[in-house]
C-alpha cells in the first residue's frame, strides 16, 4: 500500500516537472534556432521539437487521472457542504458515505467503461498524430486513473465508517509560508518601518510622519 | 422538459456534498443511460478529449508558478516597494498591502495565493503597528480577490476554454478593470484611514524607493514576461505559464535563495493535486456542457429568453442576481466551467461582446470569494488572523459594497474592458 501512495506522488510530481520543462526547451527551442550563429542553427533546426505540445498533454492528462487519485486521499476535491453541515452528525456522516460511495460508483463505470475503449483501440493500428505511440497506450490513463480513484474512494469510506475522519485538505494553506519562522518576516517589515519612525535623520529630507496630506 | 431533469438532478446531487466533479459525472451518465440512446462509449472517449487541449494546459503551469511565488520572497519585496511607494498615505501599510496585493496578482493567477502571499506577512506587521484587525483582515481579503481579474487569471483560462474565447484578449481586457478596482479599494481604505486616524509610515526617499524597486524587479519582471510574451505573440498563453513557472523557480531558487531543492518535489506534488483537481472539475464539466449541447439546451433556453423580450441589460442583471447566488455556496472554477456554457450562448444572441462577458463573469467571481458562507479568501484570512467567519464577514462590509458598486460599472460600461484590447487591435 505505502509503494502505491509513494508511486502515485512520484508520478504526479514527475509529470509536472516533465512537461514544464519541455514546453520550456520547445520555446528556447524555437527562438534559439532563430539565431544566426553558424553551425548551431543548423544543428538546432534539425531538431524536431513539434511533438513537444503532443507530449505536454499528454503527461497532463496522466497527471490529472492520477493526481484526481491522489486528490481523494488528500481530500482536495470540493463539494457544496453548506446544506449537509447545518443536519446532525449521523445523518451528515451517512450523507458523505453517500457522496463517496456515489464517487467509487462513478470512477468504477468510467474505469470500465474506459477499459472496453482500450481494448477495441488496441485490436487497431492507430497511433497519435505527433509521437506516433499506439492510441491505446496513451488512453491507458482512463481506466488506470479511474480504477485508482475508485479504490481511493472506498479506502476513504472504510476509514470514515472505521474513525469518522475525513481527509482535509486546507485551501488556505500554501507550502512554505509557515516553514519559515514567520517572526522574521514580519520582524523585517516592521523593523524597517520602525527604523524610520524612530530616527527622524533617517536618510530622507522631509519631516517624518508627515507627508502628503 | 430535459433541462428542468437536468438541473434538478444536477443540483440535487450537489447538495448532497459530493465533490462537484462527481456529480456533474453522475448527472450525465444518469441522464444518458436512462433518457436517451446516446452511446456512453462517448462519454469515455470525451473524458479524455475533454481535457485533450493545449490551452487548458496553462492552468497548472501558472498555479505551479504561484506556488514558487509563494515562498515568501517575491511577495515580501514587493511588499517592501509598495510600502515604500505610498506607505506615507493615511493607513500606509495597510494601502501598502493593497498595492502589493496588485502586484502580486499580475504574477500569479488565483486569488487565494494572493491573500496568502501577501496577507500572511503583512497582517501580523500591521497588528504591531496598531491597526485593529478587521480593518487588516478586510483589505487583505477584498484585494486579494484582484488575484484573477489582474492577468493572469486561471479564472480566465477557465472561461475561454469553455466559450472558445481568446485567452490572450481576456487577459490584456482584466487590466484596466483589475487597476480601476485597485485604486476604488484604495480609496475606501484612505477615507475609512482618515477617518479613524490610522497610522502612517514615514515618507520613504527615493533613494529607497529605488532601493525596493531593485529588490523587486526580478519579481516584477515576471509581469513583462506574461503579458509581454503573450501581447507580442512571442508565446502563446501556455507556454507564457510554463515560461513563467520556470523563471518563478530560477528566482526563487537561486536569486531569493527562498526554495531550496530538497522543498522541490513538495511543491511540484502540491501544484499536481490541485491542477488534478481543477483538470478533473473540467473534464466532468465538459461532459456536462456536450449532454447541453446535444439536447440543444442553450440554444432553447437562448431563443426562449429572445421570445420574452428580455433586453441585454435586463439579462445582464439576472446573470449577475445569478452568478453573485451561486458565489456564496460553490468556488469560482465550477461555476465558471457549469455557468459559462450556457449563458454564453445566450449572451451572444443578445450582442453582448464575448470578452465583456468574461471580464463580467470574473468580477463576479471576485465578490463571490468574498462572500459567506462560501469564500475562499475569507477561509484564507481567517486562517490567518483568527478571526471568525462571522467577524470576517462584516469586516469585508465596506470594501464589498465597493465591489457591488464596481460590478453595476464593469457590467454597463464594456467600455471599460474593451477598450484595451481594441486599441491595442487585440480584438
Amino acid at each position: 500500500m505505502k509503494v502505491l501512495d509513494y508511486l502515485e506522488e512520484w508520478l504526479i510530481a514527475t509529470f509536472m516537472a516533465a512537461a514544464t520543462v519541455i514546453i520550456f526547451v520547445a520555446v528556447v527551442h524555437r527562438y534559439a534556432s532563430g539565431l544566426a550563429i553558424p553551425g548551431l542553427q543548423d544543428w538546432l533546426i534539425g531538431i524536431n521539437m513539434s511533438w513537444a505540445q503532443e507530449l505536454c498533454i499528454y503527461l497532463f492528462v496522466w497527471m490529472a487521472k492520477f493526481g484526481a487519485a491522489y486528490g481523494v486521499r488528500t481530500g482536495i476535491h470540493v463539494g457544496v457542504d453548506v446544506l449537509i453541515n447545518r443536519l446532525n452528525e449521523k445523518v451528515r456522516g451517512r450523507f458523505i458515505l453517500f457522496g463517496l460511495l456515489a464517487g467509487a460508483l462513478f470512477t468504477s463505470i468510467i474505469g470500465s467503461m474506459g477499459a472496453n475503449f482500450v481494448w477495441h483501440l488496441s485490436q487497431t493500428e492507430q497511433v497519435s498524430p505527433d509521437l506516433e505511440l499506439p492510441v491505446w497506450i496513451v488512453y491507458m490513463a482512463i481506466p488506470l486513473g479511474s480504477f485508482l480513484m475508485c479504490f481511493r474512494f472506498l479506502q476513504v469510506a472504510w476509514s470514515f465508517l472505521r474513525t469518522g475522519q475525513l481527509p482535509q485538505h486546507d485551501h488556505g494553506h500554501v507550502e512554505g509560508v509557515e516553514e519559515k519562522p514567520e517572526d522574521m518576516l514580519i520582524g523585517e517589515a516592521v523593523e524597517e518601518g520602525e527604523a524610520i519612525e524612530h530616527d527622524p535623520g533617517h536618510k530622507h529630507g522631509g519631516e517624518p510622519g508627515e507627508g502628503r496630506k | 422538459m430535459n433541462a428542468t431533469i437536468i438541473f434538478v438532478l444536477l443540483f440535487g446531487l450537489m447538495l448532497t456534498g459530493m465533490p462537484i466533479s462527481i456529480s456533474l459525472g453522475l448527472t450525465v451518465l444518469t441522464f444518458l443511460f436512462f433518457m436517451t440512446d446516446v452511446p456512453t462509449i462517448a462519454v469515455a472517449l470525451k473524458l479524455f478529449t475533454g481535457i485533450e487541449k493545449f490551452e487548458i494546459m496553462a492552468i497548472p503551469f501558472f498555479i505551479l508558478a504561484g506556488n514558487f511565488l509563494t515562498h515568501g520572497g517575491v511577495a515580501k519585496r514587493m511588499i517592501r516597494f509598495a510600502t515604500s511607494m505610498i506607505g506615507h498615505w493615511h493607513g500606509g501599510l495597510g494601502l501598502g498591502g493593497i498595492v502589493a496585493c496588485a502586484l502580486f496578482a499580475a504574477v500569479s493567477g488565483s486569488s487565494p495565493a494572493t491573500v496568502v502571499a501577501i496577507g500572511s506577512i503583512i497582517l501580523p506587521a500591521m497588528l504591531k503597528q496598531g491597526f485593529p484587525r478587521p480593518f487588516g483582515a478586510g483589505i487583505i481579503a477584498t484585494s486579494g480577490s484582484l488575484g484573477i481579474l489582474i492577468p493572469p487569471s486561471i479564472v480566465m483560462v477557465m472561461y475561454a476554454v469553455s466559450t472558445d474565447s481568446s485567452i490572450g484578449a481576456l487577459f490584456i481586457a482584466g487590466i484596466v478593470p483589475g487597476l480601476m478596482l485597485a485604486v476604488l479599494l484604495i480609496g475606501t481604505a484612505w477615507l475609512y484611514a482618515k477617518k479613524r486616524h490610522y497610522p502612517r509610515m514615514p515618507r520613504a526617499s527615493w533613494v529607497e524607493r529605488w532601493q525596493a524597486f531593485r529588490e523587486s524587479v526580478w519579481g516584477l519582471l515576471l509581469i513583462i514576461v506574461v503579458i509581454g510574451g503573450i501581447y507580442s505573440g512571442l508565446f502563446t498563453p501556455t507556454e507564457a505559464a510554463a515560461m513563467s513557472a520556470v523563471y518563478a523557480f530560477i528566482i526563487s531558487t537561486f536569486v531569493y535563495k527562498d526554495l531550496t531543492i530538497k522543498q522541490l518535489p513538495r511543491v511540484l506534488k502540491d501544484s499536481a493535486n490541485l491542477s488534478a483537481m481543477l483538470l478533473y472539475i473540467i473534464t466532468n464539466a465538459v461532459l456536462f456542457s456536450f449532454l447541453l449541447t446535444s439536447e440543444q439546451i442553450p440554444q432553447a433556453m437562448a431563443d426562449w429568453i429572445i421570445g420574452m423580450g428580455f433586453s441585454p441589460w435586463q439579462f445582464l442583471v439576472v446573470v449577475n442576481v445569478i452568478l453573485l447566488a451561486a458565489g456564496m455556496i460553490m468556488e469560482p472554477s465550477s461555476i465558471m466551467l457549469i455557468m459559462a456554457p450556457i449563458i454564453f450562448p445566450v449572451a451572444v444572441k443578445l450582442g453582448i461582446d464575448p470578452v465583456h462577458l468574461g471580464i463580467l463573469m470574473t468580477v463576479n467571481m471576485e465578490v463571490g470569494m468574498i462572500t459567506p458562507p462560501v469564500g475562499l479568501n475569507l477561509y484564507v484570512a481567517s486562517g490567518i488572523t483568527k478571526m471568525g467567519l462571522t467577524a470576517l464577514s462584516k469586516a469585508v462590509l465596506p470594501w464589498l459594497l465597493v465591489m457591488l458598486a464596481f460590478l453595476m460599472l464593469v457590467t454597463y460600461v464594456p467600455g471599460i474592458s474593451l477598450w484595451l484590447p481594441k486599441t491595442l487591435g487585440m480584438m
